[in-house]
C-alpha cells in the first residue's frame, strides 16, 4: 500500500464530504431565510418589507409567513429543538426514525445525511440572518421611505449589502464548523473522509486516519482565505 | 393660500395619546420652528407629517391637495402613499446616511432610482443620469462638501454627515423640508456648520419645519414658532412673541431652563 493509494482512497471520501458541504449550503442558505422570515414575523421593519400593495413571490412568502402568528411559534420551536440537540442524534433519527415509527423504507444514506444537515444548518443560518437583519437600524428603512424609494428598492439598494456584511463573519464560522461536521455522517455509514481513513485500520495502518486531518485543514484553510478576502472587500464601509 | 395645512392631527401609541389635535399652517417660503421639552410629541408630529407614522385622525393639505387623510389612509395603495411622501423631505437627528455609498452616491441614489420611472428614461438615459450627477454635485457644493464627494459616511464628521443628509433630502426637490433636531447628535463645535446651511436655505426661501433645541437659531431663522407641550400646541407666534414676550407660563418655564444654562 503506497502513499499514493492512501491519497486516492481518501480523495474518494473527500469528494463525498465536499459534496455534502456544498449541497448543504445550496439548500440551507435559502431555507434558512424562509425560517428566519417565519421566526421574525410581526417584527416591524419586516412587516414594512412585506407590506401591502406589492406583487411577486417575495411578497407572497413574507406576507403568508408574516400574517400567520403560529408560524412564528412553530419556527422558533423547530430552531430550539434543532439547536438544542446533537447533530449526530438528528442524523440517526432522520435515518432510522421513519422506518421505526411508520415502517417507511429507509432513505438512501447520503440523502438522509443531507436532509439532516440542510435542516440543521438552515436553523443556525436563520438565527444568523435574524441577527443581521435586526442589527440594521430602522432609520435605514425610513431614509429610503422618505426618499420615495419603493420597498423593493430599499431592500436591494440599501439593506441587502449591509445585511451581507453583517452575516459574513458569523456565516464564516458556521462554514468552518460544517466542514468538520461532515465527519458525523459516518454514524450511518456514509463513506466520507474519516470513514475512508478508518478503513485502513483493518489493514493495520492507523496513520491514514490521522492524515485525513490534513485534508480538513486544507479545506477549512481555503475557506478561511476566501472569507477573509470577502470580508476585506466589504470593509470599506461601516454599517 | 398656505402651502401646508395641518388639521386636527391625533396620534396614539397603544394607550398613550401623543398628539392631541394639532393644527397649523405654513406659507410658501416660510420657516416654522417647533420647540418643546422632550416627550412633548415633536418627533411624532414630524413623523406624521412626513408619513413615516400614520396619524389616527386629521388631514394634511399641501398646496390645496390632500396628501394625508386619516379617513382614507387605509384605502390608498403603497404607490399612492409613496408619491405623496415625496412632497416632504426629512433630515433625521442621526443622519441615517447609507453607509455603503459615498457622498455623491448617497445624494444621487434616490433620484437615479426615481428617474427610472420616467417614460423617456431608456431613450435619454445618459442625459438624465448626467443631469442628476450635475445637480447632485451642485447640492454637495452648496453644503460645502465638494472635497468629500468620494468619501464614505464613516470617514466624515457628524456635521459633515448631516450636511450630506440635507443635500440628499434636497435632491428629491421636496416642497417642504423637515428637520428633527438636526444638531442634537452633534458635538457643540459642529452645530454651527449645519445651522448655517439651514440658514442659507431659509435665505433662499425653502419652506421648512425645524424641530430644534437651538433657541437662538430658532429665533433668527423662523417666521413662526410653535411651542409643544403634552401633545398640544401650547403657544404659537412670531419669534418675538415667543422668545421676547412669552405669555404662557409653561413656555416661560421652558425658555427659562435654557437661559439658566446660558443658552
Ligand atoms: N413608536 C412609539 N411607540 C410608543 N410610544 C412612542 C413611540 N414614539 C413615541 N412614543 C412616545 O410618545 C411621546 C412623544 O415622543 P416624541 O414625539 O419622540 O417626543 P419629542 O420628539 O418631543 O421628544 C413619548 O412619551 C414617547 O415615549
Ligand atoms: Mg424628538
Amino acid at each position: 500500500m503506497s502513499f499514493w493509494d492512501v491519497n486516492v482512497t481518501l480523495m474518494k471520501g473527500l469528494v463525498v464530504s465536499v459534496e455534502l458541504f456544498f449541497l448543504t449550503l445550496l439548500f440551507a442558505i435559502p431555507l434558512g431565510l424562509v425560517i428566519c422570515l417565519g421566526s421574525m414575523n410581526g417584527w416591524r421593519p419586516l412587516r414594512f418589507l412585506a407590506g401591502r400593495g406589492r406583487s411577486g413571490g417575495a411578497r407572497a412568502v413574507c406576507g403568508a409567513l408574516g400574517s400567520f402568528m403560529p408560524v412564528r411559534a412553530v419556527c422558533r420551536l423547530v430552531v430550539w429543538i434543532i439547536r438544542g440537540t446533537p447533530l449526530m442524534l438528528q442524523i440517526l433519527v432522520v435515518y432510522f426514525g421513519p422506518g421505526l415509527m411508520f415502517h417507511w423504507p429507509l432513505l438512501p444514506r447520503f440523502t438522509a445525511a443531507l436532509l439532516t444537515f440542510v435542516i440543521n444548518y438552515a436553523c443556525y443560518f436563520s438565527e444568523i440572518y435574524r441577527g443581521g437583519i435586526q442589527a440594521i437600524p430602522r432609520g435605514q428603512y425610513e431614509a429610503g421611505q422618505v426618499l420615495g424609494m419603493t420597498r423593493a428598492q430599499t431592500f436591494f439598494h440599501v439593506i441587502l449589502l449591509q445585511l451581507i456584511k453583517n452575516v459574513v463573519p458569523p456565516m464564516g464560522n458556521e462554514l468552518i464548523t460544517l466542514v468538520k461536521d461532515t465527519a458525523l455522517v459516518r454514524v450511518i455509514s456514509v463513506y466520507e473522509l474519516i470513514w475512508m481513513g478508518e478503513s485502513f485500520i483493518r489493514k493495520g495502518f492507523i496513520w491514514p486516519l490521522f492524515y485525513t486531518g490534513v485534508f480538513y485543514l486544507a479545506f477549512s484553510g481555503l475557506l478561511t482565505l476566501l472569507l477573509g478576502w470577502f470580508e476585506k472587500k466589504l470593509s470599506y464601509f461601516r454599517a | 393660500m398656505p402651502i401646508l395645512e395641518v388639521q386636527n392631527i391625533h396620534k396614539r401609541f397603544g394607550r398613550t395619546e401623543v398628539l392631541k389635535g394639532i393644527d397649523f399652517s405654513l406659507e410658501q417660503g416660510q420657516v416654522l420652528s417647533i420647540i418643546g421639552s422632550s416627550g412633548s410629541g415633536k418627533t411624532t408630529l414630524l413623523r406624521c407629517i412626513t408619513q413615516l407614522e400614520q396619524a389616527d385622525r386629521g388631514r394634511i393639505i399641501v398646496s390645496g391637495r390632500t396628501v394625508f387623510d386619516a379617513g382614507e389612509a387605509l384605502t390608498l395603495t403603497k404607490e399612492e402613499k409613496r408619491q405623496r411622501q415625496l412632497t416632504f423631505g426629512m433630515v433625521f437627528q442621526s443622519f441615517h446616511l447609507f453607509p455603503q455609498y459615498n457622498v455623491l452616491e448617497n445624494v444621487t441614489l434616490a433620484t437615479r432610482l426615481h428617474a427610472r420611472e420616467l417614460p423617456d428614461f431608456s431613450a435619454r438615459k445618459a442625459e438624465i443620469l448626467s443631469e442628476i450627477d450635475r445637480e447632485a454635485r451642485e447640492l454637495i457644493a452648496s453644503v460645502g462638501l465638494s472635497e468629500k464627494l468620494k468619501n464614505y459616511p464613516c470617514e466624515l464628521s457628524g456635521g459633515q454627515q448631516q450636511r450630506v443628509a440635507i443635500a440628499r433630502a434636497l435632491a428629491m426637490k421636496p416642497q417642504i423640508l423637515c428637520f428633527d433636531e438636526p444638531t442634537s447628535a452633534l458635538d457643540p463645535e459642529l452645530t454651527g456648520e449645519v445651522l448655517s446651511v439651514i440658514k442659507s436655505l431659509a435665505n433662499r426661501h425653502m419652506t421648512m419645519i425645524i424641530v430644534t433645541h437651538e433657541m437662538r437659531f430658532a429665533r433668527e431663522v423662523s417666521d413662526q414658532v410653535l411651542f409643544m407641550d403634552g401633545g398640544h400646541i401650547r403657544a404659537r407666534g412670531t419669534p418675538e412673541e415667543i422668545f421676547l414676550h412669552p405669555e404662557d407660563p409653561r413656555l416661560r418655564d421652558f425658555l427659562g431652563s435654557f437661559q439658566d444654562r446660558g443658552l
